[in-house]
């Protein structure tokens, strides 16, 4: 069992696995000192594969298989990933195989610069690389196949755009509430300072100008409306309204008030607006009523 | 299958007029059957691909095995071979068949996908796992192509290097690359085969050129190779090379596992350790006459009655 007992550090590459097998204790403790050896448990190391790499036979083979034959038979290209942009430096792909995006990019590339390189060639041989539209022929794929294939990327793109605008709108309502609170967070904040100032000018501390220097102002500029002077006026508001319905020594002697035509005088002086005497509305004789009446 | 038409220029073959080359043969539309069908003389390259896979193949690399059968036009099938048979029985079936290359899908355990890829009648043949698979049928795949258009195939860089990436770039040409004027295939240059190494594995992709400005689309199938070994026989013979990088599925299975045990096991011995470790009696030695004047209340009391 020993033969196999080896330590994970080893495992990664069985090529130089050129140490014995058989591992004594300082031997280990030694590489573990060394940091060659990392924790963990122990594993089983690949038993050593015999390498067979037969240069020449391979090299005879080659030839021996070879067609000679021109380029437009074989249709065979050796390229490098074609540059992205001028600009931008390329990365070593190697390391990236577990990177899906930047594995099939540089496959991509790697054929793009292939037509690149090839089509050129082949319009100088006078071969027509671009089908034309109205050449109908077999395809690899059925229509049927590609319809359902623009189906599932039109649902992706439509996926894509709802899912973008969910998105949005969730981004909106965000900033809503934000703008929301902050309104909110103004509104207390005055409403703090507001009260305390009022506290302030309570104690004394402040003098009502100073705490209320725009809206001083604008009460001075301000006149209460009719109404509302009226109302004052009528129900109260500045002044004792007690005992002002009593007669007084005045009213009592205004004698005009009373009289037969009392009503009357009330609604010419509404009417015509000008202080009428009774005298003028003395009713007439007999004799001249009638021929005023026989007139009209 | 549309047959090839002229592609050439007017022009252009007014200037090869000269030479007197060997004419495109465009077959009328009503051919009787004892006339003997006129050649194509310009097909000089005359591969034929035996596409064929074992029993026991799952959906998804039966799947596959069609999808090059469609893309290849110069592909011939053959009924699935028994898992029992021997392996040289194919070089046979490819002769009957009048193929010279092959292409064997050999699956295991249900599992497991293996591909032959293989010059017939005297070598080399390469064996591969493949890994990976993704078809022609999945939608995410969005291009197309003609069924039967030459593709353009792409080898990066690597396959000019090292010997046996040359031998399998080699292979790969005269398997994947559509001969040239082959009856069953059409005009146009659509579609690119890209075969890179990455990982010391051969990535397989089939892209669309949907425009001449090289803007693509992947077509598919695409696929994963990882080289096991090359042989010189076609499917046998002294072996070539074989790849130090290359651990079987079963191996690695097996790893995977025995590392689960391993924590397990792990946990158990420090228990047991533990266990072991762990003191019975005090820690220091103690004089048993320290408390030998402690008065014990007991015994105390049972003295004074």
């Amino acid at each position: 069992m020993t033969l196999f007992k080896k330590f994970s550090g080893e495992l990664s590459d069985p090529e130089s696995s050129d140490s014995d097998s058989i591992d004594s204790d300082e031997e280990l403790q030694k590489a573990f000192a060394e940091g060659k050896l990392k924790s963990g448990f122990v594993i089983e190391a690949a038993p050593k594969k015999q390498l067979i790499k037969n240069k020449i036979g391979l090299l005879q083979k080659l030839d021996e298989m070879k067609v000679n034959l021109d380029w437009i038979e074989r249709l065979d290209m050796v390229n490098t990933p074609a540059r992205v942009l001028p600009g931008i430096e390329e990365e070593d792909s190697q390391q990236d195989i577990h990177n899906d995006f930047k594995r099939e990019m540089t496959f991509y590339r790697q054929a793009q610069s292939a037509v690149l390189e090839a089509l050129p060639k082949l319009h100088k041989v006078g071969l027509k690389t671009k089908r034309p539209e109205d050449y109908f022929a077999e395809m690899a794929k059925s229509d049927d196949h590609m319809k359902r294939v623009r189906e599932k990327l039109l649902e992706k793109q439509l996926g894509m755009e709802r899912s973008e605008k969910a998105k949005k709108l969730r981004d909106l309502r965000k900033y809503g509430k934000q703008v929301q609170k902050e309104v909110l967070q103004k509104r207390q904040k005055e409403k703090r300072d507001m009260l305390e100032a009022v506290k302030k000018y309570r104690k004394g501390q402040l003098n009502f100008k100073t705490f209320l220097p725009y809206k001083f102002e604008k009460c001075s500029e301000m006149t209460p409306n009719k109404k509302r002077i009226y109302k004052n006026a009528k129900f109260g508001f500045g002044g004792q309204k007690k005992r002002s319905k009593s007669n007084t020594k005045e009213s009592v002697n205004d004698v005009k008030q009373y009289g037969r035509n009392f009503s009357k005088i009330k609604k010419s002086s509404k009417k015509g607006g000008s202080m009428v005497s009774y005298t003028n509305n003395k009713r007439l004789g007999k004799s001249r009523r009638q021929n005023v009446k026989s007139k009209k | 299958m549309g047959k090839r038409k002229h592609v050439r220029d007017t022009n252009n073959k007014d200037v090869s007029e000269g030479k007197k080359p060997k004419e495109d043969v465009i077959l009328p539309p009503v051919v009787s059957s004892d006339e003997p069908v006129p050649r194509q003389k310009k097909w000089i390259n005359k591969q034929r691909v035996l596409v064929l896979s074992s029993r026991g193949i799952g959906y998804r690399s039966r799947h596959l095995m069609l999808d090059l059968r469609s893309l290849l036009p110069q592909s011939k099938s053959e009924s699935k071979m028994d898992t029992k048979d021997k392996l040289f029985v194919i070089n046979e079936m490819c002769e009957m068949k009048n193929c010279n290359k092959c292409i064997y899908f050999e699956a295991k355990k249900k599992m497991d996908l293996y591909m032959w890829v293989a010059n017939v009648p005297r070598g080399p043949s390469a064996k591969f796992l493949v890994e990976n698979v993704h078809t022609m049928s999945e939608l995410k795949m969005t291009g197309n192509c003609l069924k039967a258009s030459r593709p353009l195939l792409s080898f990066s860089k690597e396959f000019e290097e090292d010997d046996h990436w040359k031998l399998l770039k080699e292979l790969f040409v005269q398997t994947f690359g559509v001969p040239n004027h082959h009856p069953k295939s059409q005009p146009f240059f659509d579609h690119v085969f890209s075969f890179s190494v990455m990982d010391n594995r051969i990535w397989f992709r089939n892209y669309q050129i949907l425009e001449e400005d090289a803007s693509l689309a992947e077509i598919g199938p695409r696929f994963v190779l990882n080289p096991i070994r090359i042989f010189e026989g076609s499917f046998g013979g002294p072996t070539l090379y074989i790849n130090p990088h290359y651990t079987s599925p079963n191996e690695h299975r097996r790893i995977l596992k025995k590392t689960l045990a391993a924590k397990y096991l792990m946990k158990v011995e420090a228990k047991r350790g533990h266990e072991a470790r762990k003191p019975t009696n005090s820690s220091y030695d103690l004089d048993p006459t320290d408390d030998f004047f402690t008065i014990n209340p007991e015994t105390l009391s049972a003295t004074k009655t």
